[in-house]
């Protein structure tokens, strides 16, 4: 597996189309991993687009952490990666609680960032997801499996379960996870987006809970176009290859600016 | 090891034998011993793999078979019900015909 060393992380990460001219960064969301995208939305991409998935500290295959899992440490991971591979300008595409690090990054750093997909990022102001660690246990989780399959049809078995507790374990009861989200409470609130000149597409499903999210930052961007995707927060599961033909069809604009301005 | 093998194409059961190998690798031996892995064992029902397991198979897959597979492009074409019932005969099948 392909390992890179990230702001002194050991970080798993997998890459299609090296040579391609541009490069999409794709951040997943929190509690999950590059898997994601790695079978249906990267290989879309990878027609046009240099393709970059990485797995955040403590998910899928990269080096767990204690700490760190605030939007400042997770956006700097983001541009640090993009130094790593020696990527000067990168497209950003992020999902659920990588939506909100794809937006920290782009604000940071919006010279190294071409264009922007934030999709179903939620407000973290949204303390739904922080109750969760609190009230988090091993009952929580199966209760939690049971009705998640109801969207996703993955069922999960005992090894899995197991495995997946260990995880959860480990980032709520051992990590800085919670003290810093609750850090990032008034992150989208406090950002000033009159600044913000990034081409930005924003896809929320048509039946979730982060959709007022979605429609309140197309209000707040500028640069913004909002697309509704049938489903709910677990669109690219759902409509993976819609998700990933929009997000090409979108990224490619860039493509034809750059290839007028160099003939 | 993964290692490139483009020299001799590989019989249905030796192509078994592998892809065993990189099972056992992926979820560990320990759970692998428990297991009874057979050409029809699926990868989520059977075996419980998960999707980031299923992506470290298939770059065991990417390196020993090179360009000549490209598996993940098939898997790409699956939905998620085909996904779901993805057996070690299909894939077997599958490679067996791509050498």
């Amino acid at each position: 597996m392909p390992i890179i060393e990230i702001n002194h992380k050991k970080v798993h990460i997998q890459e299609l189309n090296k040579g391609a001219e541009q490069t999409v960064v794709l951040i997943h969301g929190m509690f999950s991993n590059l898997s994601i995208y790695y079978f249906n939305i990267a290989p879309v991409l990878a027609k046009k687009f240099h393709v970059v998935m990485y797995d955040l500290k403590s998910h899928g295959m990269s080096e767990r952490f204690t700490d760190g899992y605030d939007l400042e440490n997770m956006s700097s991971d983001v541009l640090a990666l993009m130094d790593v591979l020696e990527i000067e300008k990168a497209h950003l595409v992020g999902y659920s609680f990588g939506g909100l690090i794809s937006l920290k990054t782009a604000l940071k750093a919006p010279h190294r960032i071409e264009q922007l997909v934030v999709i179903e990022a939620p407000d973290p102001q949204d303390e739904k997801a922080r109750n969760i660690i609190d009230e988090y246990s091993k009952e929580f989780l199966e209760h939690y499996v049971a009705n998640f399959t109801d969207t996703t049809k993955v069922q999960m078995g005992k090894r899995q379960m197991e495995k997946n507790h260990r995880m959860y374990e480990f980032l709520f009861n051992q990590t800085s996870i919670k003290a810093d989200m609750i850090k990032e409470k008034h992150f989208l609130s406090e950002v000033d987006f009159s600044e913000f000149k990034l081409s930005t597409m924003l896809m929320y499903g048509e039946d979730s809970n982060c959709r007022p999210t979605g429609e309140w930052l197309n209000d707040q961007i500028g640069r913004s176009e909002l697309k509704l995707i049938q489903g709910d927060h677990n669109i690219p599961i759902q409509e993976p290859v819609l998700i990933a033909e929009t997000i090409a069809h979108f990224l490619s604009k860039s493509l034809k600016i750059v290839s007028q301005n160099h003939g | 090891m993964d290692t490139l093998n483009t020299t001799e194409k590989l019989n249905h059961e030796e192509l078994f034998t592998l892809l065993k190998g990189f099972i056992t690798e992926v979820i560990g031996e320990e759970f692998a011993e428990e297991m009874d892995i057979t050409p029809e064992s699926s990868f989520t029902k059977d075996l419980e793999m998960d999707s980031i397991e299923i992506v470290s198979f298939s770059e065991k897959i990417k390196a020993h078979f090179g360009d000549q597979i490209d598996f993940t492009g098939w898997l790409s074409s699956m939905d998620l019900d085909e996904l779901i019932n993805l057996d070690l005969r299909m894939i077997i099948n599958y490679i067996y015909e791509c050498q």
